[in-house]
């Protein structure tokens, strides 16, 4: 019984060993590669605060917008004020007419245009309904918003004025009229992203993004390099030191893990401090999302890297898979308004749930238990990626046993 | 000249034998391009997002407040799929993204307003996911207003005001939208249109660098260079032939998708949308080019096209308008064919503007046609020297080296 626990502890402790030879190995690989060190450090560090530069105005304001006015009254001059005094439209131009406000439009030089007809004051004046028309075009969402935001703001509110005006006139005290005039009083909370800011609501999706295509690549890079190094194309060096598979699994992770904690450190909690962003999750919230994220992106990478024979292949066959890959996340187009094919491959991936969930948690501010079906897809995803990720290197060991056996028979035993 | 385009006819042989022999290249011009093609197509069902779920908190429960809820879930961006008891239960479905919004209706709300004593409505939505938030925003925010004017009306009537004026009174102003230019193209298509060519360059700039990158790290530069008796300008013409018909192609499946099966309206000529594809492709190749000729180490090289081919989607300025970013990142914008490409797109072929509009977009793409000039002798000397070989490969050769010796 002693001897077997002596043995037994032993063993253990030679496990231990093997798999942290083989993490260290693994440090030195990354670090000694250059273009891995790029993609691994640079871009984790860098994207994200060039991104964040990119959209730092947030928010779409002062949109030139053209404006024509056939009414020519102090009405209408007020209309005006008032729009070009919101934060979302400034009125670049006076136009005379609507071709010319066309004109504008056509060489970008508006982004939309606002008429006011002839009989605007007249009808405000004798208590006829007064039409603003505003012709806006789709071609950026953003513009679309801000024109229509500035445009509907002024209008409700100009017509409450006129409203209580003639309320007042018709004999009711200023309170009455606004009680008339205003029965319910609406009150519209953004949650999360209030002031409905870009960067706010895309850079942390794109950061959580980040971390799985830079993982995936630089897997891939090194064990492209691994086959074009080794004799046979194989992942594993046919002269290997006896290490089990697990170990080798498990000792390459570490590395490519311990490595990622501390980039998400930089990417999850300095970025959106210096940048402003939304940071609701406390360091319990992100590390119950984190750690199966970095898993099951790790083990996948580890899988996928079964599939790249060449150092360069993972830049030409897996990089494209960003963009589509941030359209499943769910954030740009809600998941009720995809396709059942779609809604399938997007589990495939762990950016997807992933991504879902930290804007949950982080700019929505849920909890761990109100993010539980992510939490739990992530693990269950590390799960079968870690099989796949050990049948994979399995495979690759057991080539190279078979290789080594026939070249040196002799050296086996 | 005879001799010159069987040259390049002769490389662009060569590199088709070359493609045929790796899988790589199948992937990277063929399959994985069509796939994201199909993913864009597919991926966003007919229209704007609709009924969208939200919750509402009757705290009223009277019959007013039961209208206005049956008035919500008739709004066209939001339907009303559970009705909660409290504040805190709709903040956590909110969390949860069961629900994109709630509105809540206070205590006594009907007998305020019959006291006139303003009750206040409230409406929350979540901003987290811009677009879904945006449309429901304005669609509740709407239909609050709408029924905040039936009370007024409603109160009017029992005045004894007249009601033909009644709108004019309790509404002053109306304002009119209009959709400037293709109020009928959906908006999944419109965005399908503006990725597909974002997706395409990845691939074009990736297996230009890539297919002349190769030719330096696995040694066969010489050959190639022999073959176009040492003029770089029909080694690169012969190289890129092959890759120029099949995007190309793939422009064209992708213009058939567009126009054909999205019905995404055409507003000009076709030989305009063939013209402004095929600049579209010579660009990028162009790019490709002058990348490997600046970076000859492949690794390098690589990773300054996944740089750019990246940003390509933010910088274009289609989600965020480039004309709303700081002035440097304006000036960034134009280094981009994608975004000349989007504008021709948009004010050329969708909106059917004139073609002078367009015109600084034709000449900047042409410009960067031109681009490779700039590093051809750089290049040429890295596939004659091949003196920018990966380390792993010239330790290689010294292993081979020492063996043999």
């Amino acid at each position: 019984m002693k001897t077997y626990i002596l043995n037994l502890s032993g063993k253990i402790k030679e496990a231990v060993a093997n798999t942290f030879r083989v993490c260290m190995r693994e440090y030195q690989l990354i670090f000694t590669d250059l273009g891995v060190v790029v993609l691994l450090l640079v871009v984790p560090v860098v994207y994200p605060a060039l991104y964040s530069f990119i959209y730092y105005p947030e928010v779409v304001h002062d949109l030139p917008v053209s404006v024509v006015d056939l009414s020519h009254s102090p009405a209408s001059r007020d209309y005006i004020r008032s729009l070009n005094a919101t934060p979302e439209v400034k009125i670049e131009h006076y136009c005379l007419s609507m071709e010319e406000a066309i004109v504008r439009f056509k060489k970008g030089q508006s982004n939309g245009i606002v008429v006011i007809p002839e009989n605007f004051s007249n009808n405000i004046a004798t208590g006829q309904q007064a039409v603003i028309s505003v012709y806006a075009d789709m071609k950026f969402f953003l513009h679309y918003k801000a024109i229509m935001m500035g445009s509907a703001f002024v209008t409700l509110q100009k017509g409450s004025d006129i409203q209580i005006e003639r309320l007042m006139a018709g004999g009711l005290s200023a309170h009455q009229a606004d009680i008339q005039a205003n029965p319910i009083l609406l009150n519209g909370n953004a949650m999360a992203n209030s002031a409905g800011g870009f960067a706010s609501y895309g850079i942390p999706a794109a950061l959580m993004l980040i971390i799985q295509q830079t993982l995936v690549l630089s897997i891939g890079i090194l064990a492209g390099t691994a086959r074009e190094r080794h004799a046979g194309g194989l992942l594993v060096p046919p002269d290997r030191r006896r290490i089990g598979t697990l170990r080798l699994v498990v000792g390459k992770s570490a590395a490519y893990f311990t490595i990622y904690l501390i980039l998400s450190v930089y990417m999850l909690a300095f970025i959106p401090r210096i940048f402003g962003y939304p940071q609701m999750a406390g360091a319990s919230e992100l590390s119950a999302l984190l750690i199966p994220y970095l898993l099951s992106a790790i083990f996948m990478g580890m899988t996928l890297s079964v599939l790249f024979k060449n150092r360069e292949s993972p830049m030409l066959l897996y990089l494209f898979a960003s963009f589509p890959l941030l359209f499943l996340s769910g954030i740009i187009w809600p998941l009720s308004n995809m396709g059942p094919l779609w809604l399938a491959v997007r589990e495939i991936f762990p950016s997807s749930n992933a991504m879902y969930g930290f804007i949950k948690m982080n700019t929505l501010g849920a909890g761990i238990s109100e993010t539980r079906s992510e939490i739990m897809a992530l693990w269950v995803q590390s799960g079968i990626y870690f099989l796949m990720a050990c049948l994979v290197y399995w495979k690759q060991v057991k080539i190279a046993d078979f290789r080594f056996q026939i070249v040196m028979p002799c050296k086996q035993s | 000249m005879k001799s010159t385009i069987n040259r390049i006819l002769a490389i662009a042989r060569r590199e088709v034998y070359r493609m045929s022999s790796r899988k790589l290249y199948f992937l990277a011009v063929l399959v994985f391009p069509v796939l994201s093609m199909l993913f864009f197509a597919s991926v966003m069902k007919e229209g704007l997002p609709t009924r969208l779920p939200i919750a509402v908190v009757d705290l009223d429960q009277t019959v007013t407040s039961r209208k206005f809820v049956r008035n919500i879930d008739a709004t066209q961006s939001s339907s009303v799929v559970m009705q909660l008891n409290s504040e805190n239960e709709a903040m956590s479905e909110l969390r949860k993204t069961n629900i994109y919004g709630f509105v809540m209706f206070p205590r006594n709300m009907q007998a305020d307003i019959m006291a006139g004593r303003q009750p206040v409505v409230s409406f929350y939505y979540q901003n987290a996911f811009i677009i879904t938030g945006g449309l429901i925003q304005n669609d509740i925010t709407k239909m609050l207003h709408t029924l905040a004017a039936g009370v007024n009306i409603q109160k009017r009537e029992a005045m004894g005001i007249p009601s033909q004026t009644m709108m004019a009174n309790v509404q002053p102003i109306k304002m009119d939208t209009h959709l400037l230019f293709n109020p009928t193209t959906s908006y999944p298509a419109y965005v399908t249109s503006i990725m597909l060519p974002i997706m395409l360059q990845i691939f074009i700039v990736m297996i230009t660098v890539y297919s002349i990158g190769i030719e330096i790290k696995e040694r066969t530069s010489h050959e190639w260079l022999k073959m176009a008796d040492k003029s770089m300008v029909v080694a690169i013409a012969g190289k890129l032939l092959p890759y120029t018909i099949i995007f190309l192609i793939l422009m064209t499946f992708q213009n058939f998708i567009l126009y054909r099966v999205l019905m995404v309206p055409l507003n000009v000529n076709m030989g305009w949308m063939i013209l402004a594809s095929g600049i579209f492709v010579l660009a990028y190749q162009a790019i490709g080019v002058f990348f490997i000729g600046l970076l000859p180490m492949m690794r390098h090289a690589l990773n300054l096209t996944a740089f750019y081919t990246i940003l390509a989607l933010s910088l274009v300025g289609f989600s965020f308008p480039a004309e709303a970013m700081l002035p440097p990142f304006r000036a960034w914008a134009v280094l981009f064919p994608a975004r000349h490409y989007m504008h021709i797109f948009q004010t050329q072929m969708l909106a059917g503007f004139e073609v002078w509009y367009t015109a600084w977009s034709y000449l900047f793409l042409i410009l960067f046609i031109l681009l490779p000039i700039t590093i051809l002798g750089r290049l040429k000397s890295a596939l004659i020297y091949q003196d920018f070989i990966e380390d792993i490969h010239k330790n290689e050769v010294l292993t081979k080296y020492h063996a043999e010796t």
